[in-house]
């Protein structure tokens, strides 16, 4: 058994890191690592426009924004996926590829989320600190950008890289556009192979493993660091953070 | 492209009996695993809890892979790896029984159980520490203590998270579709495939889920609101 | 210090008919005063008698249902764009029972950022005031230290000092020393002295009744949404003329 594994790894580690490159398009690791990044650099400003709407009091700007937080909180990301393949061309009015249609989704889903876990950095601050920036005669958004925002964004560090863990493990269900990602390169050992499923979704999960619980200790080390450093200002409250991580920690 | 047209759908028995065979399937699939999940929750719980440090260190490696391994890729390797490891009469046993849907069961039931245990670990955690020493101060056994102060009190604590996985739990259901389940999602492309009516199909499915995702949503602000004394009016 | 008499002719605050309700409760009933230029005033009254929301609306953290409040002469209630409350607000200073300073930021820099972001005063500029303001609240060495550092005095005194780094021509105080240790109020209350001192029109609820005798000009006595006596302080002290206020300052010398 473990030599077949150390064999498969042998034989596929290159189709496994960046699948057909550069005799198709970036696949792999790489397309894996690539499409998170890229969902999470694009989701992040998005996310901070999108809590601002869901506080502002204008219904215009906030019944908008709590429908699309419902929505991808009560929808399957795999219909969203399934939405975005039928959607993205439609609107693009060109034939798109796979990543790019899945890449698009994982920033609407992954920044309603997102726009949440801000939210919640924001409400936990508590009133006190925009009061004080408003007697000082900050405007609204002065106040957010130079008082609650570096405070709320920097809090938030630990939920952030948790939903980029969580977007990680999202990519896999590009399967169903045939995203060419690691999942897919290990699908296709396995159809290759035909006889070691076990052994080639063994060190798909392996893989996963590596990396999400690499990055949730960096997430949890980060939480201690923040914890320490604000020790000794005002506690928050436990049961908004438990809440918070509860949002933020989505099987997926 | 026809023009929109949801009778399409809904007017034809078949489609609409493949839909509710879907539904039906999207509910066994969450209902089952969410049982399991419960289930070895409060088991992991109570490992952990135990004396020695092997009952901790077996659940903190549970969690570990559950919660850092894609779900997809749990089911995958529970249906395309395990499954063919497994001896040929429970094999054909399972092939006779709908082996991919519990298969679904066991692999959502089992990743779940990880966020369960977490979400229940860490409310038992808020609970702070003074509460189990006044109630051992009045006199309070340990099991007593626990039972009638600490328990309430971190159940409470994690109910909105369990919520929340729980909601998470049953649209990931969906997953199912990757091992050949026929639920709600398969059924979906069924339809889209045999109708060509994508926006259709799509749209009363989301719909679906998104009723039945909202209904746990309430009934869990319900349980939690009745939870709470003070706001459940009871205090 | 100790005449009423105003420096100009209008008196620095003026409140006029000031009624606010929370739903069908009455916080304030018709709230009738004046702060003349200079002037020092000290708020005091039961808890609930709604002195932090009269304190609160003067810089309008507060919306009020009817009448009006003007503030060196600018009525601070009236439709006005955003920009403008800004700036009249900034000209008001406050400072919070619980400090509120920023924690993201150094001492110096909670002193410094908002003249720099609201009034678009020059860094160098802001930041000398900062220390000379550091120095006046007697806190020169922890210009680098962040609020979670600092104890609760030393963290009241930098929130004072962030709000006259804005130049207010009043300051007001909400129970400024009442979520401090014992042992550190006096530290606060000095400082506080000390800007009377220098002729700063202030507003303060305060239960600290030392203070309000060396300090004040006059005590304002709030029951109920209502001021019910409105004296200088030895004679509020000594000769409390409603029953309400007699029991306010028995209950206290327990
Ligand atoms: N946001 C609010 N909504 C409803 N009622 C409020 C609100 N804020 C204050 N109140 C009520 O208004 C009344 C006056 O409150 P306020 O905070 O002004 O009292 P206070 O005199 O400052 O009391 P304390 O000495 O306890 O600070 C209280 O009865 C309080 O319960
Ligand atoms: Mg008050």
């Amino acid at each position: 058994m473990i030599s077949d594994i150390i064999a498969i790894i042998r034989d596929y580690w290159l189709l496994l890191l960046i699948g057909q490159y550069p005799n198709g398009p970036l696949g792999g690791l790489a397309a894996t690592l690539m499409l998170s990044v890229l969902a999470i650099a694009f989701a992040f400003p998005v996310s901070i426009a999108l809590a601002l709407a869901r506080l502002s009091k204008s219904p215009l700007l906030n019944w908008p924004v709590s429908a699309l937080v419902y929505f991808t909180r009560g929808v399957p990301l795999l219909m969203l996926i399934l939405w975005g393949y039928f959607l993205v061309p439609l609107v693009t009015g060109a034939s798109v590829p796979s990543f790019l249609t899945m890449l698009v989704t994982l920033v609407v889903y992954q920044g309603a989320f997102l726009s949440e876990v801000v939210r919640g950095g924001i409400v936990a601050l508590g009133h006190g600190q925009m009061e004080a920036a408003r007697a000082l005669g900050h405007s609204y958004l002065g106040a957010m950008r130079y008082v609650i925002l570096p405070q709320a964004l920097y809090n938030v560090i630990p939920s952030i890289i948790s939903v980029f863990v969580s977007t990680i493990k999202d990519t896999t269900l590009g399967y169903v556009i045939n995203v060419p990602d690691l999942t897919f390169a290990a699908s296709q050992i396995n159809n290759q192979l035909l006889t070691q499923p076990f052994q080639v979704f063994f060190i798909l999960a392996a893989v996963y493993y590596v990396i999400c619980w690499s990055l949730s200790r960096v997430a949890v080390l980060t939480e201690r660091r923040i914890t320490r450093k604000r020790a000794g200002t005002a506690a928050q409250a436990t049961a908004k953070s438990l809440k918070l991580a509860a949002l933020t920690d989505q099987p997926s | 492209m026809s023009s929109f047209d949801l009778s399409e759908i809904l007017g034809n028995p078949e489609y609409v009996s493949m839909l509710l065979l879907g539904i039906e399937m999207t509910f066994v699939v969450a209902i089952g695993s969410w049982v399991l999940a419960m289930t070895l929750a409060l088991l992991l719980l109570g490992l952990r809890y135990a004396p020695g440090p092997v009952g901790n260190a077996f659940v903190t490696a549970y969690v570990s892979y559950h919660r850092n391994v894609p779900t997809l890729v749990q089911l995958m390797l529970w249906y395309f790896g395990i499954f063919t490891l497994m001896p040929d009469g429970l094999t054909f046993w399972l092939n006779d029984h709908n082996a991919e849907a519990i298969f679904a069961v066991i692999g959502l039931g089992l990743c779940q159980a990880a966020y369960f245990s977490e979400d229940l670990r860490s409310g038992m955690r808020a609970v702070s520490p003074g509460q189990l020493e006044a109630a051992r101060a009045l006199g309070h056994s340990y099991v007593s203590a626990m039972r009638f102060v600490m328990v309430p009190q971190g159940t409470r604590n994690a109910l909105p998270a369990l919520i929340n996985h729980s909601v998470s739990l049953f649209k990931n259901s969906s997953l199912a579709v990757a091992i050949g389940v026929a639920e709600l999602t398969y059924a979906v492309k069924e339809i889209e495939n045999l109708s060509f009516r994508t926006f259709e199909s799509y749209l009363l499915v989301t719909i679906l889920y998104l009723v039945f995702s909202l209904m746990i949503m309430t009934v869990g602000a319900y349980v939690a609101r009745r939870a709470d004394p003070v706001r459940s009016g009871r205090a | 210090m100790n005449t009423i008499a105003p420096s100009k002719n209008s008196p620095m605050i003026e409140l006029t008919g000031v009624r606010k309700n929370y739903g069908n409760y009455e916080v304030l009933k018709g709230i009738d005063a004046e702060v003349a230029r200079g002037e020092v005033v000290v708020i005091c009254g039961p808890s609930g008698s709604g002195k932090s929301t009269l304190i609160r609306t003067v810089n309008r953290l507060e919306e009020i249902g009817s009448g009006s409040i003007s503030c060196d002469g600018n009525n601070i209630h009236r439709p006005m764009p955003a920009k403008e409350l800004n700036r009249l607000r900034s000209r008001i200073g406050f400072v919070f029972q619980s400090f509120n300073l920023f924690p993201h930021l150094s001492a110096i820099d909670n002193i410094a950022m908002s003249p720099i972001r609201v009034k678009g005063v020059a860094r160098d500029v802001a930041y000398a005031k900062a220390t000379q303001l550091l120095e006046r609240v007697g806190l020169t060495d922890k210009a680098n230290a962040y609020p979670g550092q600092l104890s609760g005095g030393q963290q009241q005194r930098v929130a004072i000092a962030r709000a006259l780094a804005m130049e207010p021509p009043v300051m007001l105080f909400d129970e400024p020393t009442s979520a401090l240790d014992p042992e550190m109020v006096g530290e606060v209350l000095s400082v506080m002295k000390g800007l009377a001192a220098d002729g700063m029109t202030m507003m303060c609820v305060t239960h600290e009744m030392g203070f309000a005798r060396d300090v004040a000009d006059r005590v304002w006595f709030i029951d109920q949404g209502q001021i019910v006596e409105c004296a200088p302080p030895e004679e509020f002290f000594s000769r409390p003329q409603t029953a309400r206020a007699q029991r306010f300052l028995s209950e206290l010398r327990h």
